[in-house]
């Protein structure tokens, strides 16, 4: 009899989930660099870990690893979305080696799925499929950031294709991608909002990278003018982007442990101060045991997530309270380095460390901000009244 | 892994919840910072709930799950330690129990009607049968009826082997744990319905966002809180456990604040129950030595010293 048996519930792994951890460890000692650290220093949205997930993806897509849950009719075989955590947790525990193409897996290939004509399905799902792509996410813009039914750019039908001008700004990957997956105007309102697959070699897209605190590579401007894009690239209905992107988001959101991340940046640190002799300190001990307490419980309201998608159900108002766990650990791990090893936040010794300190500060603002999850957790989870707009 | 529950520990839930709406709805306002409820003790006992912690099919996740739900009322009741420790400590009709950690003479909560004592402390675990007459009655600012043992007591103390006091130590951070998000839940839900009733400035408090995110982050720990005391319970690890107490310990008292904060004067009176979780959560953060004490306890489990070496 198992624990799940004999509790009803049970929050332990199986044997094959423990099964396929050790797989996807195994097969990250195997594959990673001897300068993996070196490579990962510079954060998983750096343009060195997007080339580095060129080589790494197709190689994690012939061992069956990199898109596993998705149908085996798109190369898959089906495996369980605790199945995809715990891909996700190792891949984030190393660092994320996929790079940006966790993205693609995670929500771009499955929006494309569901919401894809045959012709971009065949089109684009191999190529996710077997790690050879890159895509990057067209949704922020100079006047649309958390309220991004406020976007401007827009793509003015004429005949069977569209005219694409405006521009986007803090957009990740792009200086390397090959497809943007574009949010444009086509009409007005939330309802006047289309999805546009883009190859990013159309002439008329200007990318300029954005010198950051979060390394030079990560963060982008994107021009559009008079970018031509067939209709045939157009996602789903015109005007369904809203949809879509709810979707697409919920998937996404569910898919970042990067509480594994944090964990194992923070153990780095607990046995350097061990090393150093300083681990003895009470204060010590009980600021590392928040930290580590903050992850875990992180870990616990991703579970919960994973745990209704298991069951078909959509989180909403979960996914966001785990997103804000997440940010709170990354935080937590954060601090405890700036209060007990702000030397290590000098010179390059401890690679992976730094990325992770760098990204920290990224950690409530990208892919939706925090406080935009408070809203959701407050509306959708806590059913308070919206606040009156102005 | 799996959230759901099961259908033993459904049905468990289920009478849990059946017995606890009958005081759920009996909320009156006594004028008392604390009720207690000895006829739910006697409920449980008399039900035989208290060892669902031995029954196979249900154990340790059915017995949290049971001191969180009955933490959720206005009255309080002897469940923990009745649940959680009884059953392993002192199988035999123990009647309720009192639990003293550290020091003797330290006041503790149930030790009026207690008929029998735990003493623990971080190395061992003694049981002992107590009358009334052994205990002082003391007033506090916690809404539990409180004790502490007379001077002049002479207790026949039995230590309990190391390895139950082991288990028992982490199974009271699992009980009080569970105890701790029982109340926390049930102060958020008093708070979530006043402040979408309650208008001021034309529109109810709870459309303002400065109310909305920090009750948004309220439910974000206490939701954590809950699911890391659910899987101490399961595991048995003794690292789970001081993390799931420590965790929910230490984002008390910032839910606190928030809470009374949005209940405003309201809050400060005896007519409204939210003051009984309040002061059950005030003595629960401080069990076991607080959140720091056992956080600093899960850093040592989690990174022993060896292991650096």
């Amino acid at each position: 009899m198992d624990a799940a048996e004999k509790h009803g519930l049970s929050l332990n792994w199986t044997p094959q989930d423990r099964a396929l951890r050790e797989r996807v460890r195994s097969f990250l000692a195997q594959h990673l660099p001897a300068d993996w650290d070196a490579i990962a220093r510079h954060g998983p949205g750096s343009r060195e870990q997007t080339e580095f997930s060129m080589r790494f993806c197709p190689e994690l897509a012939q061992a069956g690893l990199l898109v596993p849950h998705w149908p085996e009719a798109y190369g898959g075989v089906s495996s369980s979305p605790w199945e995809q955590l715990i891909l996700g947790e190792e891949m984030w525990a190393a660092g994320e080696p996929r790079g940006p193409q966790y993205m693609n897996v995670n929500w771009i290939g499955p929006t494309l799925m569901r919401f894809g004509s045959e012709a971009q399905k065949q089109m684009h799902l191999p190529a996710i499929a077997q790690g050879k792509v890159v895509w990057c996410q067209g949704f922020s813009e100079p006047s649309a950031g958390s309220d991004l039914a406020a976007l401007r750019t827009q793509a003015m039908a004429d005949g069977d294709r569209y005219i694409v001008n405006g521009s986007k700004v803090w957009t990740s990957y792009a200086g390397l991608a090959d497809y943007c997956f574009l949010l444009a105007r086509t009409g007005s309102g939330k309802a006047g909002i289309s999805i546009l697959l883009v190859p990013m070699d159309t002439p008329g897209i200007v990318v300029r990278p954005i010198p950051s605190l979060i390394g030079m590579g990560d963060i982008h401007e994107v021009f559009f003018q008079d970018v031509v894009v067939p209709q045939s690239c157009q996602l789903g209905e015109q005007g369904q982007a809203w949809s879509i992107i709810t979707y697409a988001l919920n998937n996404e959101r569910v898919g970042i442990a990067r509480y594994a991340y944090s964990l194992r940046v923070l153990t780095q640190m607990v046995e350097q101060l061990q090393r150093e002799g300083r681990f003895d300190d009470p204060i010590v001990q009980t600021r590392a045991g928040q930290a580590r307490a903050a992850c875990e419980a992180a870990r616990m309201l991703v579970y919960r997530v994973v745990d209704l998608r298991s069951r078909q159900a959509l989180p909403s108002g979960e996914a966001s309270q785990a997103r804000v766990a997440v940010i709170a650990a990354d935080h937590a791990v954060a601090d405890f380095a700036t209060e007990f090893l702000p030397d290590t936040l000098c010179g390059q010794e401890f690679a992976i460390h730094l990325a992770h300190h760098e990204r920290a500060i990224a950690a409530g603002i990208a892919s939706g901000a925090a406080e935009i999850q408070l809203n959701l957790v407050a509306h959708q989870y806590l059913q308070l009244p919206r606040e009156a707009r102005l | 892994m799996n959230f759901q529950a099961h259908e033993d520990l459904h049905q468990f839930q289920s009478a849990i919840d059946h017995l606890a709406a009958r005081y759920r709805q009996a909320w009156r306002a006594t004028g008392s910072r604390f009720e207690h409820a000895p006829q739910l003790e006697a409920q449980l006992q008399e039900g035989g709930f208290f060892s669902a912690l031995t029954e196979a099919t249900l154990g340790p996740v059915a017995a949290a799950f049971m001191v969180q739900t009955l933490a959720q009322l206005p009255v309080c009741a002897e469940v923990a330690a009745s649940a959680l420790l009884g059953p392993l400590a002192c199988p035999e009709d123990p009647g309720a129990i009192a639990v003293i950690d550290g020091p003797l003479q330290r006041p503790a909560r149930f030790l009026p009607t207690a008929r029998t004592v735990l003493h623990m402390t971080p190395h061992s675990v003694s049981v002992a049968s107590l009358q009334s007459d052994q205990v002082e009655v003391i007033d506090s600012l916690f809404a539990y009826p409180m004790g502490r043992l007379r001077t002049d007591a002479t207790l026949q103390w039995h230590a309990l082997a190391p390895d139950t006091a082991t288990r028992l130590s982490g199974l009271w951070q699992v009980a009080v744990a569970a105890e701790l998000v029982g109340c926390l839940q049930a102060a958020l839900q008093s708070v979530l319905d006043h402040v979408k009733q309650r208008q001021q400035f034309g529109r109810p408090i709870g459309s303002f966002q400065a109310v909305q995110h920090r009750l948004a982050q309220a439910s974000c720990a206490i939701e954590a809180a809950h699911w890391l005391t659910l899987k101490a319970a399961d595991s048995g690890r003794a690292i789970d456990a001081a993390t799931a107490l420590g965790y929910a310990q230490q984002e008390s008292g910032r839910i606190s604040y928030d809470l009374h904060q949005f209940m405003g004067a309201m809050g400060l009176t005896l007519e409204h129950p939210l003051h009984r979780w309040t002061y059950r959560i005030k003595l629960l953060s401080s069990e076991l030595g607080g959140g720091s004490r056992q956080l600093q306890q899960a850093a040592t489990l989690a990174w022993p010293q060896a292991r650096a070496a």
